[in-house]
């Protein structure tokens, strides 16, 4: 495979909230068909990093690129156009609540890329089909379960065709049941080829999904490398603490399951 | 009882007034809720500017009793050259006053959605001003719906005021025959009984409109 250029590109970046330095000086390279899993605690900084790459969070220090090309977050048409590259899966969906799933969907596409509202529909219609979702289209999100939910959203952003996507802990408010429905569809993205950033702590979904993981602290990046390496070999102590830790809780919730 | 007082003075002197009322209160209504979205969606993502303007404008439009507003307009304004006939004053009064309070409503609901919607809309592409308009804007009118009719309603109540800048509407004809005729107690119960017909059939409609708007989510009680 020659890798030419990198799809999506973090250059050292630095975010503060106040006092609280989050992210300190992370980079990360996505190519095309890549999917990277970020692990990590609470509060080391992995929700902030995706809410970066598409600016969802201003930070202080650090570049972003799209194929090599550097975004300007102050120039908004740019910026507006580069965010509908960057498909983004929220942990609580975030459905737009007085739309159905079908108008969920339609409705980036008419307000957003002017498409003709039949076009629109015909494509939304075809995504939620693709998310398996064809006879709920016409509902509300407060009449569809979580893991429903979840996968409209998917459908949402795809509908935008996004060039990557990034997945913020999409089945961390889902009861275990609905989990494997998201993971599904999430693989069936993987087996299209779709480049992906993923923070989980789904640690056996991300071990077989993962072509990097990168384990992240305190804002930095402390060690990647893929699945095997990290689940089973790390490096350095605090990534085996985890990562241990992690499989023990999730081998006890299957025992029990 | 003198029942031809009634058809003869009161019926066609109520009629006249009624349809005055109305007059004030559908354009006041339509310009304040207007006014209200508006001032509301500024203060909550308006730029600074238009956030401190919309603030000043509730404190302002609530502090000074309405009264004092309508005399502002109406016999402040000419001293600055500016000439507003009774019925103008009295709208531009209420719409103000009105459109003070139904921002507050807006601004309640708009603040009860959860940031996460708007950053999903910001994912896909959307401009924060679009996004406020086509996502927020939609859920926060429902939510402010009952809070917007209760103001409707003091709207019906408080265009009464109108005839003290000698707009002669419901209250004023009332005021007029009740001295012609010294029967105080008879006019001011029937004029009362026809605000209180106006208030029933607002809510009501009201009523139609919340069951009409509302989708699973954003139910009203059913009944």
């Amino acid at each position: 495979m020659t890798r030419t250029q990198p799809v999506l590109r973090l250059e050292n970046i630095h975010k503060r909230y106040g006092d609280a330095e989050v992210l300190k000086g992370v980079s990360l390279e996505l190519f095309k068909g890549d999917i990277k899993v970020i692990l990590g605690p609470s509060g080391s900084g992995k929700s902030t990093l995706l809410h970066c790459i598409n600016f969802l969070v201003s930070f202080e220090q650090g570049r972003v690129f799209l194929r090599e090309q550097a975004i300007n977050p102050a120039n908004k048409p740019e910026l507006y156009a580069y965010r509908q590259k960057i498909g983004m899966i929220f942990q609580d969906f975030n459905l737009f609540d007085h739309l159905t799933a079908l108008e969920n969907v339609q409705i980036g596409l008419v307000r957003v890329k002017k498409i003709p509202k039949r076009e629109a529909r015909e494509r939304a219609l075809a995504e939620l089909s693709r998310v398996g979702l064809a006879e709920h289209v016409s509902k509300y999100p407060a009449e569809l379960s979580g893991g429903q939910k979840q996968r409209v959203s998917i459908a949402r952003a795809l509908a935008m065709d996004p060039e990557v996507m990034l997945l913020d802990e999409p089945t961390s408010a889902l009861d275990p049941e609905l989990i494997g429905e998201v993971h599904a569809v999430i693989r069936d993205l993987a087996a299209g080829g779709m480049t992906m950033a993923l923070v989980t702590h789904e640690i056996g979904f991300a071990g077989t999904l993962a072509r990097e993981i990168l384990f992240m602290e305190n804002g930095v990046i402390i060690e990647q490398g893929p699945p095997d390496r990290i689940l089973n070999h790390a490096q350095q102590e605090r990534t085996r603490e985890f990562c241990s830790k992690i499989a023990r809780l999730h081998n006890r919730s299957q025992e029990t399951a | 009882m003198d029942l031809s007082f009634y058809t003869q003075e009161v019926a066609p002197a109520m009629l006249r007034g009624l349809w005055v009322s109305i007059g004030l209160i559908l354009p006041s209504a339509v310009f304040g809720l207007a006014i209200g979205i508006l001032a509301g969606t500024l203060r909550v993502y308006g730029r600074p500017f238009w956030k401190r303007l919309s603030e000043i404008y509730g404190l302002l439009f609530r502090g000074f009793p309405l009264l004092v507003q309508l005399y502002l307009w109406y016999f402040g304004l000419p001293q600055l050259g500016i000439y507003l006939s009774p019925f103008a004053a009295a709208v531009l009064g209420f719409s103000l006053c009105s459109g003070a309070y139904h921002a507050e409503y807006v601004r309640g609901a708009l603040r009860a959605i959860k940031q996460g919607q708007l950053q999903a809309a910001r994912s896909l592409g959307f401009s924060r001003a679009r996004a406020v308009y086509s996502i927020l804007l939609p859920q926060a009118i429902r939510r402010a719906l009952p809070g917007c009719g209760n103001e409707l309603i003091y709207l019906i109540k408080y265009s009464s005021l109108a005839y003290m800048v000698t707009c002669i509407e419901l209250t004023g004809e009332a005021k007029i025959l009740a001295s012609m005729f010294f029967k105080y107690l008879e006019v001011f119960f029937v004029v009362g009984a026809v605000y209180l017909a106006l208030v029933s059939l607002a809510s009501w409609g009201l009523n139609r409109l919340e069951r009409y708007v509302s989708i699973p989510g954003f139910e009203c009680v059913r009944r």
